[in-house]
């Protein structure tokens, strides 16, 4: 935890603004997610979602206001962004698996090229988080040889590897089909269990409703709602979180 | 037939230190190539601006003045500038830094056909930009620009062809069918054989690039 963290709080989003452009995608945000929550981040397509969890780590960077992990700006972080990816993972919608790489070296890349974790303790590492998400024989495979459910569950052991301390999911089950967003789905499910701070986002209303502490519904880049999920699902209070609810819930 | 062979076992010493020489640039050209080319190829992908502008400068520079012109260039040039150099630094110098243009666009086109995804993916690790790059990127990129770069090595060791009969640079492979041709007067024979040198170096180039092809292929 750094020093300047406001007791609890892992990531905080305090007035921040991005456009893409002519086109202001995030409006304005406040956010703060405390240490062991799993937050889902819910809203139409386009409304911003993707585009907060990347700013999270840098991947997108913000044109004003200030984003904090663990108490330290990630806007103003300059070089020492290597540093703080490094202890968030994330997961992508379309897996991004390295496909030269075997699963089992997809996983030990990171804390061996980042962390200085050596070969073996890596290896062991990885053969114990495939045992995690239940593919262990696939250690050797490479990822094109894995079915898509598979894959993203590499994915999600090739994070962990790194022994963050908040996950970060982009549309995990997105590309999935049917029957595989299940195991992946419950991957995630042990993982915000065993106390993972976790930012989800996801059109899977269900995991919301089961798994996560609270929901944040985002349209055209501004929080629009956010709490507990039971109380988002019954109790919306805006009409653009109303008529969310209904399309997803009756569809 | 008889003549062909004549020629050739009368003069097999001498093609033999020729087709040497050639393989000595061709080898020493190449690693120059590679080096440079993927150097230059990296700058050109870095995501800062003055690196990128001084490897574009390099790329046009380089595939922009004729072979022929850089040889005269980096011999005679540099000679009369005070600069002592070889003939063969001049020469195999030359063909590596002029091949090296077209290897890193080469390898850039290749370097922008591996996705975003896999870049997003690599920087979420912590991983820099040059990291990304080394580890992640460029292996995929090899991969598909090994088609592109057999052309380019081919392309290169008949090129190389030029740097002998260039201000006399060497006496690599054609020079020295040149010698003995002005000596015998032979010209179909002894251009023969150096024509079959060539092959020699060409024709296990392309089965060498079509193998690595087949050998690395990433599945998807």
């Amino acid at each position: 935890m750094g020093e300047n963290a406001v007791a609890g709080n892992l990531v905080e989003f305090d007035h921040v603004k991005k456009s893409f452009g002519p086109n202001l995608v995030l409006d304005d945000i406040n956010l703060n997610i405390r240490n062991g929550e799993a937050i889902v981040v819910a809203g139409p397509s386009g409304s911003g979602k993707s585009t907060m969890l990347r700013c999270i780590n840098g991947l997108e960077t913000i044109d004003s206001g200030d984003l904090r992990f663990d108490g330290k700006s990630v806007a103003k972080a300059g070089k020492a962004i290597y540093e703080l990816r490094g202890d968030m993972g994330m997961v992508f919608q379309s897996f991004n698996l390295f496909p030269h790489k075997t699963v089992l070296q997809n996983i030990t890349l990171g804390p061996t090229e980042v962390k200085g974790v050596s070969e073996k303790d890596s290896k062991e590492r990885a053969v114990k988080l495939l045992e995690r998400v239940g593919i262990p024989e696939k250690a050797d495979s490479y990822p094109a040889d894995l079915s898509g459910g598979q894959q993203q569950r590499v994915a999600i052991a090739r994070a962990l590897a790194m022994e963050p301390k908040l996950m970060l999911f982009d549309e995990p089950t997105s590309a999935l089909d049917p029957e595989m967003i299940r195991e992946v789905l419950d991957v995630m499910r042990d993982l915000a269990e065993e106390g993972m701070t976790m930012v989800v986002v996801t059109h899977e209303m269900g995991f919301a409703r089961e798994v996560c502490d609270r929901i944040v519904f985002i349209d055209e880049g501004k929080i629009v709602e956010e709490g507990p999920p039971e109380e988002f699902f019954k109790n919306a209070q805006s009409q653009r979180a109303k008529d969310f609810v209904d399309k997803i819930l009756h569809h | 037939m008889g003549e062909l062979w004549e020629v050739l076992t009368r003069h097999f010493p001498e093609f033999r230190a020729g087709f040497l020489v050639t393989c000595t640039f061709v080898a020493v050209s190449f690693l120059i190539a590679m080096v440079v080319g993927t150097f230059v190829a990296a700058l050109r992908v870095m995501p800062v601006r003055i690196l990128q502008r001084i490897g574009t400068f390099y790329v046009e520079t380089f595939r922009n003045i004729p072979l022929l012109v850089l040889l005269f260039l980096s011999f005679a040039g540099l000679r009369r500038a005070g600069i002592e150099i070889g003939r063969f630094t001049a020469g195999a110098g030359s063909l590596g830094l002029y091949t090296a243009a077209y290897v890193a666009e080469a390898i850039r086109s290749g370097v922008f056909a591996v996705g975003q995804g896999q870049i997003d993916a690599s920087l979420s690790l912590g991983f820099t930009y040059p990291q990304t790059l080394r580890r992640v990127v460029l292996p995929q990129a090899v991969r598909t620009v090994i088609p592109p770069l057999g052309n380019l090595i081919i392309a290169m060791i008949k090129n190389s062809a030029i740097i002998g009969v260039a201000l006399g640079l060497a006496n690599d492979l054609l020079k020295t069918a040149r010698i003995i041709n002005s000596n015998t007067l032979q010209t179909t024979e002894v251009f023969f054989w150096a024509a079959v040198g060539y092959l020699l170096l060409t024709i296990p180039a392309t089965f060498t690039v079509r193998y690595l092809e087949k050998k690395l292929a990433i599945k998807r």
